[in-house]
Parts: structure tokens; C-alpha cells; sequence
């Protein structure tokens, strides 16, 4: 890994068209602003890492998809009522 | 304009047999399976199903987000309409992903990673929604 010390207002270039410029630094964390083309998506770590643990979490169901569908479709019929 | 088509709750004329459908960056945490049959399982309304053709352990149980969330809408960004190939809005097919734990009454829905599927290119993508406009579990039914 390549490790560069940046001050506030410095940045750092990847692949000629991405900047990362440090915007400043507290107590609580570094902000730090992206410059990148649309066609470059940029995540926090965490969103991936969440919606890639419910992604495998919704492939390990035990349930049969029938079960599921028949609970749904109860719920359905319920929903005036309930509302 | 013509009339929105009027369906039977039993079928979905969308998909009669299934359609063949590429994700060509997967799903996340699934990202090397691009190729997925998507279709509605025999007394699975209003549910859906999207088998990876790759390995058969991975397969999805899949929602109508609107049925959870009626306002529900996913903005695209011009680069991601593009990778879809989306000319129109009525050729986004939008499922979100159906998490059931042991106790299938608690089952939630992801309304933070959406699939959106073009039914005309039959291209797929999952999208990454910022985690404060929708959540990650979302409830499907509602609790007594």
C-alpha cells in the first residue's frame, strides 16, 4: 500500500482524472472531497460492505419462496383492516 | 399514450417463462455471476426469484419495492441509465432483494441496494442508494 502524508488543501491524483483532496482534519475524522467523472462511483466502505452482507443473507433462506408468498399474500388481504 | 394494461394478480405477463438477465458486474459480494434467470415461481405471486445460471446455491427472493414503499423511486445517474442501455422508464423492471430470517413474519426487503433490470436489453445492475435516504431492512409486513 502506498502511504503519502497530505495537509489540509493538498490532494492526491489517481489514474489522471481522480483527486482526492484533503479538505480538512478535526478531532473526529478527516473530510476529504472527490473529484471524479460521473462514470467513476464513489461509496463509503460500509454501504458496500452492508448491502453485500443482506445480498448474501437474502441467498441463504431456508424458507420454500411459496411460504413466503402465501404470508404476503395473508398480509395483503389483512392490510385494509389493519390500516 | 396507451392505457396502463389491467393484470389478473396470478400472472405477470412481464415475464411468462422467465427472462435471461446479465448483470454484467454481478450483484455485490456476488460479483464473478452475471448470469441469472429471473421469474415468478408457480404460487410465488407477488413474489419473484433470480436463480444464478452459475451456481445453482445462489438465488434471490425478489420484491416490487412499491409494495413495501409506495413513494419508492431510485435515482439513476446518467452513467448508470447508460450502462443499462435505458431509453424509457417503463423498460426499468425494479426488485429489491427479500431477506428471510427463520421466522419468515420478520422478513425484510433491502430498499438501500435495488436491482434494476432492463426488460428490453436484459441487463441487470444493482444500484447503491445512500444509506440514509432508504433502509437496509426494511419491514414487509406489517407488525401486530
Amino acid at each position: 500500500m502506498l502511504v503519502i502524508t497530505r495537509k489540509p488543501e493538498q490532494s492526491i491524483v489517481i489514474g489522471g482524472e481522480v483527486e482526492v483532496i484533503v479538505l480538512g482534519i478535526t478531532k473526529d475524522g478527516v473530510r476529504l472531497g472527490i473529484k471524479a467523472p460521473r462514470t467513476v462511483e464513489v461509496h463509503r466502505r460500509e454501504v458496500f460492505e452492508a448491502i453485500a452482507a443482506e445480498n448474501r443473507a437474502a441467498t441463504a433462506s431456508k424458507v420454500p419462496v411459496q411460504d413466503v408468498a402465501a404470508l404476503l399474500r395473508a398480509a395483503q388481504v389483512r392490510k385494509p383492516h389493519t390500516r | 399514450m396507451t392505457p396502463e394494461p389491467v393484470n389478473p394478480p396470478d400472472s405477470t405477463p412481464e415475464l411468462p417463462d422467465g427472462i435471461q438477465v446479465t448483470f454484467p458486474k454481478g450483484l455485490l459480494g456476488f460479483e464473478q455471476l452475471t448470469a441469472f434467470l429471473l421469474f415468478e415461481p408457480k404460487d410465488g405471486y407477488p413474489l419473484k426469484f433470480l436463480q444464478s445460471n452459475e451456481n445453482s446455491d445462489v438465488s434471490f427472493i425478489c420484491i416490487d419495492p412499491v409494495t413495501v414503499k409506495r413513494d419508492y423511486q431510485v435515482p439513476l445517474t446518467q452513467e448508470e441509465a447508460e450502462a443499462l442501455g435505458l431509453e424509457a422508464p417503463e423498460d426499468a423492471l425494479i426488485l429489491t432483494l427479500v431477506v428471510v430470517p427463520e421466522d419468515p413474519r420478520q422478513m425484510t426487503t433491502n430498499l438501500a441496494g435495488p436491482l434494476i433490470i432492463n426488460v428490453r436489453t436484459r441487463i441487470g445492475r444493482q444500484i447503491i442508494l445512500s444509506s440514509e435516504t432508504y433502509p437496509l431492512r426494511c419491514p414487509i409486513l406489517l407488525q401486530d
